[in-house]
């Protein structure tokens, strides 16, 4: 299993490499480092998003526009981050279609704690409210009186949430954003000789 | 009398910040001040006739256990280079969190001697690798064969028997992420874990010479002298893959700069010092004057920086030699020094000064880490005039540079594919500025200023940012710097007079690096620990090794 710095650099770089300035993938990398520091796939989600292909995504974000289709979720996340300071955020926003929503929710977070909002969630398939207290979401209408039979596991191992396949891919696009060296630029750019029998 | 800091546009050039000095404050010195009432233990020494094998270290607090475990593998000589591009070693070095069990032995085994090619787990902290400085190991291990210690002139000129390149911490490579270990009480300060491996490093290759010369002589072999080995320290190459650091982590480099200014300018503001205080001064004074005869570069840009600092340093003695105590002696002494000497000279001042004071430097060694995740995020409310009267404020200096000049922008820095390393490159001869990383902060601040000029002063940024995600990394760090004032490097980066080894300077000195000698511009050998108790001697530091005469 990589580390949650090694997740956050890869993406970093994929995000780049995909067009993005440097200071949204930076958010790329941070959003899908929480996802995964919280045990939920934010890298497969992440692949199978510039995998759309993500030139198609629409990263504009128009929130009069209720039409708009296949939205960026870091577009729309950091939309929504960069915003939701304004006092006029009482407010119903509609759009048709998202991408890959789980991607969405790390930046929904920091905007609710930051502005004391909520955010109330809902698609077809896919429903979630985030407040600004730093209490999980729990469906209020089920939670029980008494609970019974109960199984608490608590783990200090992070669970892996992508497959070797998704990383390999993800890597290998994340060296695009490298620069390769030929013999000569090895040495100016390092400065020195190569052998160091002193 | 009221003394201010010294003011960032002041201290934050880079000829000054690649003048600094190591001082109480380095990180290998607090590191020494945590754990000396740790146990430090050599637990396995499997080493065969030739000094291959391994080696386990181990550091111990009631519950709690860290261990170095090394690895040394045989390297022909063609192989060895102490750069970053090199693929084999002769030491390469794990800090392991607990103690190994033989399962993890195996398991390191076969990746960390191939550092950056192997991977490593979470159960794993640090990551680094030496080689064998060739002359001075052969020499000593020959030498105590016979029976007989080395030549100290021959081993002082060089400073160690082996030399580290990277060391690797925080999550390369598989290791375990910082956030798992930074609430931790003894690791409150940078870079502690490195430091620890470098220390246990240290003791590794004095029990190497002594194994492999008694291995080569067992009737006459005689141990390393502890006096000349604790006058022995390890070296460190460091290339341009350092540099980055420094610009990639500005809330961490105001800490540390402001933790350096917080001493001086507490020292400065004493009304009154005794004799004693200022004969302690005199001694460290003296004994670095002699020390730096031991500083040997073949790099001009030092000889001459070295040379400023000799002739400066005996200007100094003579007026200082003279002065009488007065009130405010120091504040005297530090102005007169920043008026009359050389940033080089005037550093050391700065480090001698905080020598003579450890009540007042010590604890500030423990305000030097900060959580870089509290400045991520930035307030979009506020408004695109204060945002560049912010620019105008803390960014002065860069905003009349004209960035369209081509010494202006003549560098770029990439990351290398070969070697996964930040390198620096010239844009208008060299392949590759279209993947230029996100370093040329004065151009990009620059760039967004003028920018902002055409947008109304009272629109929110948030209104900007809508359309304009470019400068998105820029203004994080125009906010923290607002907070932090002291975290931005004040020079441009990428123009052609950046001489990079200055900010090696900067970090190396915060590590406690000393001995300084550039191969290059943009590559640097240095001494760690040199002057520092051994392993077993560790909890009775008094952490004035380091102005201890080296012979």
């Amino acid at each position: 299993m990589h580390s949650l710095y090694e997740i956050e650099t890869v993406v970093k770089r994929v995000a780049r490499y995909q067009g993005l300035s440097w200071g949204i993938a930076e958010e790329a990398g941070k959003t899908v480092r929480a996802l995964e520091q919280s045990a939920l796939p934010g890298l497969e989600r992440f692949d199978r998003l510039i995998s759309f292909p993500y030139s198609k995504c629409v990263r504009e974000i128009n929130h009069k526009e209720k039409n708009q289709k296949y939205l960026c979720p870091i577009h729309f996340g950091l939309f929504f981050l960069d915003q939701s300071h304004k006092p006029d955020n009482q407010l119903t926003f509609q759009f048709s279609n998202i991408l890959e929503p789980l991607l969405i929710i790390p930046f929904l977070i920091k905007a609710a704690q930051k502005n004391l909002i909520s955010f109330d969630f809902k698609s077809n398939e896919f429903k979630f409210f985030i407040g600004s207290g730093k209490i999980i979401s729990l469906d209020t209408n089920k939670i029980p009186h008494q609970s019974n039979d109960i199984t608490l596991e608590i783990s200090n191992q992070r669970i892996k949430q992508y497959s070797d396949e998704t990383w390999d891919r993800l890597y290998n696009m994340s060296l695009e954003t490298f620069v390769e060296e030929n013999e000569e630029k090895k040495l100016l750019g390092a400065g020195a000789g190569l052998t160091d029998n002193d | 009398m009221q003394i201010e800091l010294r003011k960032p546009e002041f201290v934050m050039r880079l000829d000054r910040l690649g003048s600094f000095h190591q001082s109480k404050l380095s990180f290998l010195r607090s590191f020494i001040r945590e754990f000396k009432d740790w146990e430090f233990e050599t637990k396995e020494l499997e080493l065969d006739e030739n000094g291959f094998g391994h080696c386990v270290y181990v550091v111990t607090k009631d519950n709690k256990q860290y261990s170095l475990v090394c690895f040394s593998n045989e390297l022909a000589d063609s192989e060895r280079s102490d750069r970053v591009i090199a693929t084999k070693w002769d030491a390469s070095f794990v800090l392991f969190d607990g103690i190994p069990s033989d399962q993890d032995i195996n398991r390191l085994k076969a990746n960390v001697p191939l550092q950056e090619q192997g991977r490593v787990t979470e159960k794993e902290l640090c990551l680094s690798r030496a080689n064998k400085s060739v002359r001075v190991f052969e020499h000593v291990v020959d030498r105590l064969a016979q029976g007989k210690q080395p030549d100290t002139d021959i081993l002082y000129n060089v400073g160690y028997l082996y030399r580290t390149t990277a060391v690797y911490g925080s999550g390369k490579f598989g290791l375990a992420d910082r956030i798992k270990i930074q609430d931790r009480g003894e690791l409150k300060g940078p870079f502690r874990l490195e430091m620890m491996l470098v220390f246990l490093a240290r003791q590794f290759t004095f029990d190497m010479v002594n194994h492999v010369a008694h291995q080569r002589s067992p009737q006459n072999a005689v141990k390393l002298n502890d006096d000349i080995a604790r006058n022995l320290g390890i070296g460190n190459s460091t290339g341009l893959g350092m540099a980055p650091f420094i610009v990639n982590h500005p809330a961490l480099l105001n800490q540390w700069i402001i933790s350096k200014e917080k001493a001086l300018l507490a020292i400065r503001s004493i009304p009154n010092t005794s004799q004693r205080e200022k004969e302690k001064f005199q001694s460290y004074l003296s004994t670095i004057k002699e020390n730096i005869k031991f500083w040997k570069t073949d790099s001009e840009y030092q000889i001459k920086k070295n040379l400023h600092l000799t002739n400066d340093l005996e200007k100094f003695q003579n007026y200082f030699g003279k002065l009488d105590i007065e009130k405010f002696f120091w504040n005297t002494v530090y102005e007169w020094a920043e008026i009359n000497t050389q940033a080089e000279c005037c550093e050391l001042i700065v480090s001698l000064l905080m020598e003579v004071y450890p009540e007042i430097v010590e604890p500030l060694s423990y305000e030097m880490s900060i959580d870089e995740e509290d400045y991520f995020d930035f307030d979009t409310s506020r408004s695109i005039g204060d945002v560049c009267a912010l620019i105008e404020k803390r960014y002065a200096w860069l905003v009349e540079i004209d960035f369209e000049k081509k010494d202006n922008i003549y560098n770029f820095w990439y990351y290398s594919k070969n070697k996964q390393e930040p390198r620096m490159s010239d844009r208008f001869s060299e392949d590759g500025a279209e993947r230029e990383l996100p370093l040329a902060i004065a151009r990009d601040i620059n760039k967004l200023y003028l920018e902002l000029k055409n947008y109304p002063k009272k629109d929110p940024l948030s209104s900007y940012l809508i359309k304009n995600q470019e400068y998105r990394h820029i203004l994080r760090r125009i906010f923290i710097c607002e907070k932090l004032p002291y975290s931005e490097i004040q020079d441009n980066t990428i123009s052609k007079s950046l001489i990079p080894v200055d900010m090696l300077r900067l970090k190396l000195s915060f590590f406690g690096a000393t001995r300084f000698d550039p191969r290059s511009d943009r590559w640097v050998r240095i001494t760690m620990y040199q002057g520092a108790p051994l392993m077993k001697e560790i909890h009775q530091s008094d952490d004035t090794w380091s102005y201890k005469k080296i012979a």
